[in-house]
């Protein structure tokens, strides 16, 4: 069936008409079903994963950016975003999409783009935000190291709009097992001194010759590689699991609150 | 009488040496046209970067010694340039008397005064506005003949430009851009002939190289890289698969004037991730073809990866180099492939002398006594994806390798990395991608190793490497003052020791490094040069 869906979907490709770009002024995107989605998901496979990855979070051949955030470099409305995928971006490595593939699977692709962000409209949760939002100065302990609008610590990533990148299942996970998958920026480096003094913080960025870092009493340390006796890398998170901590229920309600976290709020 | 000539030779060609490092540089530099016989000894003019690998054998080394590893530490910037267009600057310039030849994107070139980055005169290509391109606009480089410039467009076509005034001399089509076709890697002069190769493995086209008449632009011959039915090797494609099978000549070659071989490496065959569609060992994609430089006929092959399922191109740079092997004096072949195997193969019949992995691999327990490899089973893109090493960026790509003939080293860019593999049914539609599947990143790119290896071509063992963070994506480049040189996403351009990896000066050019230095002189000094982000940057020692 897929391969049909995407003979169908070539043929058409191929033997229509380009629309005028009267379509991308619409700022609602046409092409919006669940057929569409799909649709755009085998579009997208084939004109856009080489540079996007296959689960469009980038890191393809070209290092194409994440897709999946919902928020777009070059682009920050939906005719912006379709504007991009027809013509590219002038300078960068994106490129327009085939001339010869149709508005539609333009749209489509979009579609299936949208559906990579969780929408917190359509999606039902067991938390409740408010109370999820007291636990997170208090009892969680959250913000001790992690800022909201300007006001936390600076020693775990800026949530102020994590519910854009994060959908709920992943936050839970994220809460409840840190050490999952630990973004670079957030491991943990020891380093020795030539005088044998220490000094730990987490990897703010690291390039061939230096390394910086931020220490926990949030100053932060740029170090030459050569001029230190040795470094050691813990790619382990610095954030304890929530499990035994909080009950069921207020993990529920911080994953509630931690996914109302984004723009419009 | 011998030994009066070689006497005699010695002194001309230090006498050229000296006169073209003692130039001095009071008045505007003195292009001279370049002849065939200067390309072939190209060695003897290490203060000009005369064609993309430096010299016919493609080791770039620069037998240049004023930047060594006792002064290499004083370097500084002389000069830099301005590319026109923000893209990522993927170009070796030439040099020649003074003048350097730059190319940008899309398909633009440039003349400025390689002593000031001066401008001399720039050619801008018009390009159609429906191209199909699988990476990114980009140009690698020109190659140069008499007066004339010879570059690839992004359209397909082969141009040759007027050198001293940037001014179109004649302008082929070698291939329909709407199908799929474009070019971006520099062309390479065998005797009156304009080498060149096509691009397009992800489109479905059926690779060839061609060789113009430099003076014409006509088509003298053209060797395709799938055998047609008639052909040795069309068997290895299942049914008709032979005419979608991709297996582009995308990065240049190299040649050997005494042998007049062309060596030229071949990409991945189409659709790249579902070998299903393409059963058998899809001839000639992924190996090193040895063709005729007189009439493009096939000499003999080398096939890296047989029926390749995941996009490991064989576009390396083939370095060509005379050394002993278990006590013999073989004319050899050094390949450092994308699949992770190093190769040293005699370059006169193709024989396969040694090979080992360079680099992390999880898909062949080895190769045989025949270099073909020993495949583990089941490591094919699969519905649901598997981890495979290396990833799809390869153990290597077309980042430019070097070998120092001095410490007897091949230096080669290694990533250790992994992707995950894919395969889906697709249908061939010209002009469309064509890839049956695809990949993605497992984990981030800092949990894996970058790293430049040094590798002894008569064991394939690695005798050092430096690591880099996170990532290189750049080409080499070595010295007679025993240094390499190399650049990494970082920004960071650096020198090591070439003996020993022991790194001895760097510098933060602040932008992806995704090109390779090259190394000149003009009016005494010795220069180092290298794109960054969109600016080629040109050093020297302090005066």
């Amino acid at each position: 069936m897929r391969c049909n869906v995407h003979r169908i979907l070539l043929t058409i490709a191929a033997v229509t008409t380009l629309t005028t770009a009267t379509a991308a002024q619409n700022t609602e995107n046409p092409y919006s079903t669940r057929v569409d989605r799909r649709e755009g998901l085998e579009g997208f496979r084939i004109h856009c994963t080489i540079c996007h990855g296959y689960d469009a979070k980038g890191g393809g051949e070209t290092n194409g950016p994440n897709l999946t955030t919902g928020r777009f470099r070059h682009a920050s409305s939906v005719s912006g975003l379709f504007d991009v995928i027809r013509n590219g971006v002038q300078g960068t490595a994106m490129l327009g999409i085939n001339p010869d593939t149709p508005d539609r699977l333009v749209w489509q692709i979009m579609t299936y783009l949208d559906s990579l962000t969780p929408n917190p409209s359509s999606i039902d949760l067991p938390g409740n935000p408010t109370s999820g939002q007291t636990l997170f100065a208090g009892k969680g302990n959250c913000s001790s190291c992690h800022m909201i609008n300007g006001e936390g610590g600076r020693l775990g990533p800026d949530l102020s709009r994590i519910g854009e990148r994060r959908d709920p299942d992943t936050l839970k996970k994220d809460l409840l097992n840190p050490n999952e998958s630990v973004e670079p920026r957030w491991w943990r480096i020891a380093v020795t001194h030539n005088d044998n003094t220490t000094l730990e913080g987490l990897r703010v960025s690291e390039d061939t010759f230096s390394l910086r870092l931020i220490d926990e009493n949030e100053r932060l340390w740029s170090l030459t590689k050569k001029n230190v006796n040795s470094y050691e890398t813990n790619k382990t998170s610095t954030m304890p699991s929530v499990e035994g901590n909080l009950t069921d229920q207020e993990t529920d309600d911080l994953v509630a609150y931690l996914f109302s976290l984004r723009k419009e709020s | 009488m011998k030994r009066l000539l070689v006497i005699t030779i010695f002194i001309v060609a230090l006498g050229q040496l000296l006169s073209a490092q003692g130039q001095e540089n009071t008045s505007a530099p003195s292009f001279s046209p370049v002849t065939w016989e200067r390309l072939v000894n190209a060695d003897e003019e290490p203060h000009n970067w005369l064609m993309y690998s430096g010299t016919f054998s493609s080791q770039r080394f620069s037998r240049l010694a004023q930047v060594d590893i006792n002064s290499v530490a004083n370097l500084e910037l002389k000069w830099a340039y301005q590319l026109r267009e923000l893209d990522r600057a993927e170009t070796t310039p030439l040099v020649v008397d003074g003048v350097m030849f730059i190319t940008e994107a899309p398909s633009n070139l440039v003349a400025v005064d390689a002593a000031t980055g001066g401008l001399y005169w720039e050619y801008d290509h018009e390009l159609p506005e429906d191209l199909r391109l699988c990476c990114g606009r980009n140009n690698r480089g020109v190659a140069i003949l008499d007066n004339n410039l010879y570059m690839s467009t992004l359209d397909a076509h082969l141009v040759a430009i007027d050198a001293t005034t940037g001014s179109v001399v004649w302008d082929t089509e070698v291939a329909d851009y709407k199908s799929g076709y474009s070019k971006t890697a520099a062309p390479l002069i065998v005797k009156d002939q304009v080498v060149t190769g096509i691009a397009g493995g992800e489109f479905g086209i059926r690779g060839f190289l061609d060789s113009y008449n430099a003076n014409s632009g006509n088509l003298e011959w053209r060797t395709y890289t799938i055998p047609g039915p008639d052909d040795p090797g069309n068997q290895t494609w299942a049914g008709e698969s032979w005419r979608t099978g991709g297996s582009p000549t995308w990065i240049t070659g190299s040649y050997d004037p005494d042998l007049d071989l062309v060596y030229w490496g071949t990409g991945n065959p189409g659709p790249d991730y579902n070998g299903q569609m393409r059963l058998g060992d899809n001839l000639y994609s992924d190996s090193v073809l040895a063709l005729s430089g007189e009439s493009g006929e096939l000499d003999w092959y080398f096939q890296f990866t047989p029926h390749d399922v995941h996009d490991w191109d064989a576009i390396q740079i083939p370095i060509l180099a005379d050394i002993d092997y278990e006590g013999q004096k073989r004319k050899v072949m050094m390949w450092a492939n994308r699949n992770a195997f190093f190769y040293t193969l005699d370059r006169e019949t193709g024989e396969f002398l040694v090979g080992k992995p360079f680099a992390r691999q999880t898909w062949a327990e080895g190769l045989d006594d025949n270099g073909r490899p020993i495949r583990v089973p089941n490591m094919e893109p699969t519905p649901d994806g598997i981890v495979v090493s290396p990833s799809v960026l390869g153990a290597t790509n077309w980042w430019s390798p070097a070998y120092n003939p001095q410490t007897g080293l091949f230096y080669v860019n290694a990533f250790d990395g992994e992707a995950e593999y894919f395969i889906r049914e697709t249908e061939y539609l010209a002009g469309f991608r064509f890839a049956g599947g695809g990949q993605q990143a497992v984990s981030a790119i800092d949990n894996y190793v970058n790293t430049i290896r040094a590798i002894d071509p008569k064991t394939a063992d690695i005798a050092w490497e430096f690591e880099i963070t996170p990532q290189s994506k750049a080409g080499l480049l070595t010295t007679s003052g025993n240094l390499v040189f190399g650049g990494g996403v970082d920004g960071y351009f650096f020198a090591l020791d070439a003996k020993t990896g022991e790194e001895l000066w760097h510098i933060n050019l602040g932008a992806l490094i995704q090109a390779a230095p090259i190394s000149y002189a003009v009016g005494g000094q010795q220069y180092i040069a290298v794109a960054a982000g969109n600016v080629l940057y040109s050093f020297g020692l302090h005066d």
